[in-house]
């Protein structure tokens, strides 16, 4: 959420300097200490960055890219054994991991150092000293969150140094005006202070400590704690959990029956826990990350992607390490994210079918892929009254039985007839067996197709769930790990695995059978501001307040209030005219004060609290149109 | 801040050795329906980072301009204003983009002139502020007496010249030099972003930044400051023309820009810096800048 709008402010407007990248160095760094710390540890990834990170110091550290160089050739010779008995044990596994993060760290500080030394070097040249010492800076950006995190007062310290290092660069300025001198005393004193520092925590006793900022995460590495959470965790470079643009129409069956959602308190609440991180634990909580941060209004999120726990974007590893540590099962098994539109009708879920009850799915999406706390029932109810309003795009070209009609294009309507004809090569089945239009284009079976791998062979574990084909069109990529790009790409799959032999216009005209059937109206909103809606839906948001108050949901109110107040600051920079921030601060702190007041149990000033809130919003909603 | 050397200095050696200036894209005059014919319009763009992307992102708009004003266009890109205003001053480039202290030292040089003022989020001007974080308690420019104070680096409008004025007008120093002695310590962060992120980390206790510097920082990061203080309007950055242009070229170049503010052409704005839109400026635009810089000894 967070993020959403870091990346796309920016970029929309280049004028205003863009922020700064992580240099190279920085950015494989701080992936590697973020992969290093998986279980498993994804090595080929690993490896990657080791190359990265040898790549850049090449030109003014030859030893130190070599060093790295060896240091993956070798790890990934170690751990690349993949039957049991040439694997390295688990214990033997972290000890190797930590070596990798610690030899690379200590490179990293070495080659800090190099360019510092330099920099002080040539100070009387401006241009070589700032560069070498603006590549020093960036790549001390690699220990910055482990710094800041483990020692505060030394990050602040420390950071007060390279700016006085920056002024006491000097400067050229311009035609002879604005020149400032550098200040070689100053230099010296603050650059000894970091290089210092360098050598007593990343350098010298690298190799003998096994926690401290240099290796902030790898001491707590499985074991497994209940919360693996450290305070600054942060997701690795590389990662995008912004929201898609334009965003997904989402259908609520009671909205398009014109129903108003603060009339439905259940589905109100289930909404705003769909929007909120507090349902969930640490580390999910403090990076924003909610439902619908992967099921943008419902349906899918193409662009997510965390390094180490997606292969490709749109898809996660849901039992990792990272977000719910005690849950990890050891494997990374990347899966695509599911659309759920429609979502009461394909039961079972999970995409090997794995529950057949929506309620004990969304349990156990919070409890162990999330670390939530176990959820009141009244929150799962209402996440269930919310999902089961989900409704699939509204599609002309399909009957009510699932046939295609006269709008459907031609190719289309050939492609059907192929999409229900028996195959000798599927045991005489066709697409429609499993996939049977009467019934949402699904069986409510999984089946063995063979498109994942057992864990040895003829073993009895591959099965998947048949997924629907409505809104396929708008659910790319495809298959339960999302191999596969297009509907064509599916296509030809089905074709090769089964021998079907269909010939290129039949491939074409069955292509075009799944586009048609997996098309909808209006996927997509027109609209990219989206203010004014947000905060209509935290009114919605607000509505179940006197049901929860009647039922004593405590825990339930602090989440809506606590909800609210973060959703609007994380939105209130959407806002066109700068005028009206100071209206989004004060709904956002009386949310904060109502949360106080609840906390404190005083509930008279919390329901004063949430009318003025109403009041607020409702007096000023047409202004933020 | 806008067009600040936020990373420029690692590219300095690279662009001193080839004379200030990265030249690429080289529109070859003939390749339109309609051939430019005549000497090249050469126009010099600042690029924050990556010069070699500035000039591919320019290229649209260098297709338009040399349709519209019937001359071949000629792109370079320089990491830092030394870069343009060299090469305005050499006669090297006949159009540049830079900041107002640079533009008014650029004037003085060379007698180059401002065609075009940048119009952002609606305005052709900008505030440059004072932040300070929410939680430090400071809440006046006066308690800021004896504190850490960052600024992005010395010949910035809204990094240094007008931040500092805050303090001059509010009475707390007399005059440039007093600086020294009212604050503990003066950083130059050396871009917009070190130093407000400077203030967030609390490296010092305040930074001097131009308004847009926040939408550099996260939503929840913003949220931790607070700006005590704000300039009077800088005007905006501006598209700069040498000394001894023809007339005519530069009305044409003017016009061309003007009307990418609306019609058909407007999508190629947000090549451009991702201007709203360009307003006819002048030197007179610049004259308070000048005052300012003049007082502070930036000008003769």
């Amino acid at each position: 959420m967070l993020t959403i709008l870091v990346a796309a402010d920016p970029a929309a407007r280049a004028h205003i300097v863009p922020p700064q990248q992580l240099h190279p160095v920085a950015t494989s760094y701080r992936r590697i200490e973020f992969l290093l710390n998986l279980n498993p540890i994804p090595w080929d990834s690993v490896h990657l960055d080791l190359a990265a990170i040898a790549a850049q110091l090449e030109s003014f550290d030859t030893a130190g890219a070599v060093d790295l160089r060896k240091l993956g050739k070798k790890t990934l010779a170690r751990v690349a054994a993949k039957d049991e008995d040439t694997m390295p044990a688990a214990d033997k596994r972290r000890l190797i991991a930590h070596r990798v993060l610690s030899r690379t760290t200590r490179t990293v500080a070495r080659a800090i150092r190099l360019d510092l030394d330099t920099a002080r070097a040539n100070l009387a040249d401006y241009s070589s000293a700032s560069a070498h010492f603006e590549r020093a800076r960036q790549m001390w950006a690699a220990f910055e969150p482990a710094i800041e995190a483990a020692q505060p007062a030394e990050f602040v310290r420390l950071g007060e140094c390279w700016l006085a290092m920056v002024s006491a660069l000097g400067y050229p300025g311009l035609e002879g005006i604005g020149v400032r001198r550098p200040d070689t005393a100053t230099f010296d004193e603050e650059s000894g202070e970091i290089v210092e520092y360098l050598d007593a925590n990343f350098i010298d006793q690298v190799g003998t400590q096994t926690r401290g900022p240099t290796l902030p995460r790898l001491a707590a590495l499985p074991g497994v704690a209940r919360d693996a959470y450290s305070p600054g965790q942060r997701l690795p470079p590389g990662f995008n959990v912004n929201k898609q643009i334009p965003r997904p129409r989402q259908i609520l069956g009671m909205v398009t029956r014109g129903v108003d959602e603060r009339e439905t308190p259940l589905i109100a609440l289930g909404d705003m826990a769909f929007d909120s991180a507090l349902i969930f634990g640490e580390p999910a909580r403090s990076l924003a990350i909610t439902c619908n941060t992967c099921h943008n209004k419902g349906v899918t999120n193409p662009n997510f992607f965390i390094p180490g726990l997606s292969r490709i974007p749109g898809g996660m590893d849901v039992s990792n390490s990272f977000f719910g540590a005690h849950a990890n099962n050891g494997i990374f098994d990347p899966l695509d994210i599911p659309d759920l539109r429609g979502l009461r009708f394909t039961a079972p879920y999970g995409r090997n079918g794995r529950f057949d009850s929506l309620r004990e799915f969304i349990r156990n999406v919070i409890v162990n892929e999330f670390s939530g706390k176990e959820p009141e029932p009244m929150l799962l109810d209402a996440l269930v009254a919310y999902m089961l309003e989900f409704e699939f795009l509204p599609n002309p070209a399909l009957e009510p039985d699932g046939t295609l009609n006269a709008r459907a294009p031609a190719a289309a309507r050939r492609g059907e007839a192929l999409f229900n004809r028996p195959f000798a090569n599927m045991a005489g089945r066709s697409c429609a067996s499993c996939h049977d239009p009467s019934d949402h284009f699904l069986d409510r079976k999984r089946h063995d197709i063979g498109t994942f791998r057992g864990a040895e062979p003829d073993s009895r574990d591959r099965a998947l769930d048949t997924p629907t084909l409505l809104g396929i069109k708008y659910s790319a990529p495809y298959f339960h790990d999302g191999r596969l790009a297009t509907l064509a790409e599916v296509v030809d799959w089905f074709n090769d695995r089964y021998s079907l032999r269909l010939s290129g216009s039949q491939r074409m005209d069955l292509s075009a059978y799944l586009e048609t059937v997996g098309d909808g109206i209006e996927a997509y909103e027109d609209t990219v501001y989206t203010l004014a809606s947000e905060l209509e839906e935290f009114d919605f948001f607000l509505s179940p307040y006197e049901l929860l108050v009647e039922r004593g949901e405590t825990n339930l109110i602090d989440t809506t209030f606590g909800t609210i107040a973060f959703e609007i600051r994380a939105h209130k920079w959407d806002v066109q005219d700068p005028a009206n921030l100071p209206l989004l601060d004060r709904l956002a702190g009386l949310m904060d004060r109502a949360r106080a007041a609840l906390a404190a149990g005083d509930l008279s000033t919390t329901d004063r609290m949430v009318n003025e809130y109403r009041a607020l919003y409702r007096s000023n909603a047409g202004i933020l149109e | 801040m806008k067009h600040s050397k936020t990373l420029s200095r690692i590219a300095t050696a690279v662009v001193v050795a080839l004379g200030g200036l990265m030249a690429c894209g080289d529109p070859t005059p003939g390749d339109g329906e309609q051939a430019a014919t005549g000497e090249p319009l050469r126009i010099a763009f600042i690029a924050y980072q990556n010069p070699d992307q500035l000039l591919e992102s320019v290229e649209p708009v260098a297709e338009y301009l040399e349709a519209a004003i019937g001359r071949p266009i000629k792109t370079f890109a320089a990491t830092d204003y030394a870069g343009i205003v060299e090469a305005l001053k050499a006669g090297t480039a006949d159009v540049g983009f830079m900041g107002p202290l640079q533009y008014v030292i650029a004037h003085q040089q060379s007698g180059a002139v401002p065609i075009l003022g940048e119009i952002y989020d609606g305005s052709p001007t900008y505030l440059s502020k004072i932040f300070v974080r929410k939680d430090s308690g400071i809440e006046t420019l006066a308690q800021l007496e004896a504190k850490s104070m960052a600024f992005v680096d010395p010949l910035s409008s809204s990094g240094y010249l007008f931040p500092l004025e805050t303090f001059i007008e509010s009475g707390l120093i007399a005059r440039r030099q007093d600086a020294e002695k009212f604050f503990r310590k003066i950083y130059f962060a050396g871009g917009d972003e070190q130093a407000i992120r400077a203030v967030l980390n609390k490296f010092v206790d305040a930074a001097g930044v131009g308004q847009y510097s926040v939408r550099l920082l996260r939503p929840e990061e913003r949220e931790q400051l607070l700006a005590i203080a704000e300039s009077r309007p800088i005007p905006s950055h501006c598209v700069v023309v040498r000394s001894g242009l023809d007339p005519e070229v530069t009305t044409a170049l003017q016009t061309a820009l003007l009307a990418l503010n609306e019609g058909e052409h407007h999508g190629l704005l947000k090549n451009l810096y991702a201007v709203d839109g360009y307003i006819v400026a002048d030197d007179d635009t610049y004259a308070e800048v000048a005052n300012l810089a003049r007082k502070n000894g930036f000008l003769k």
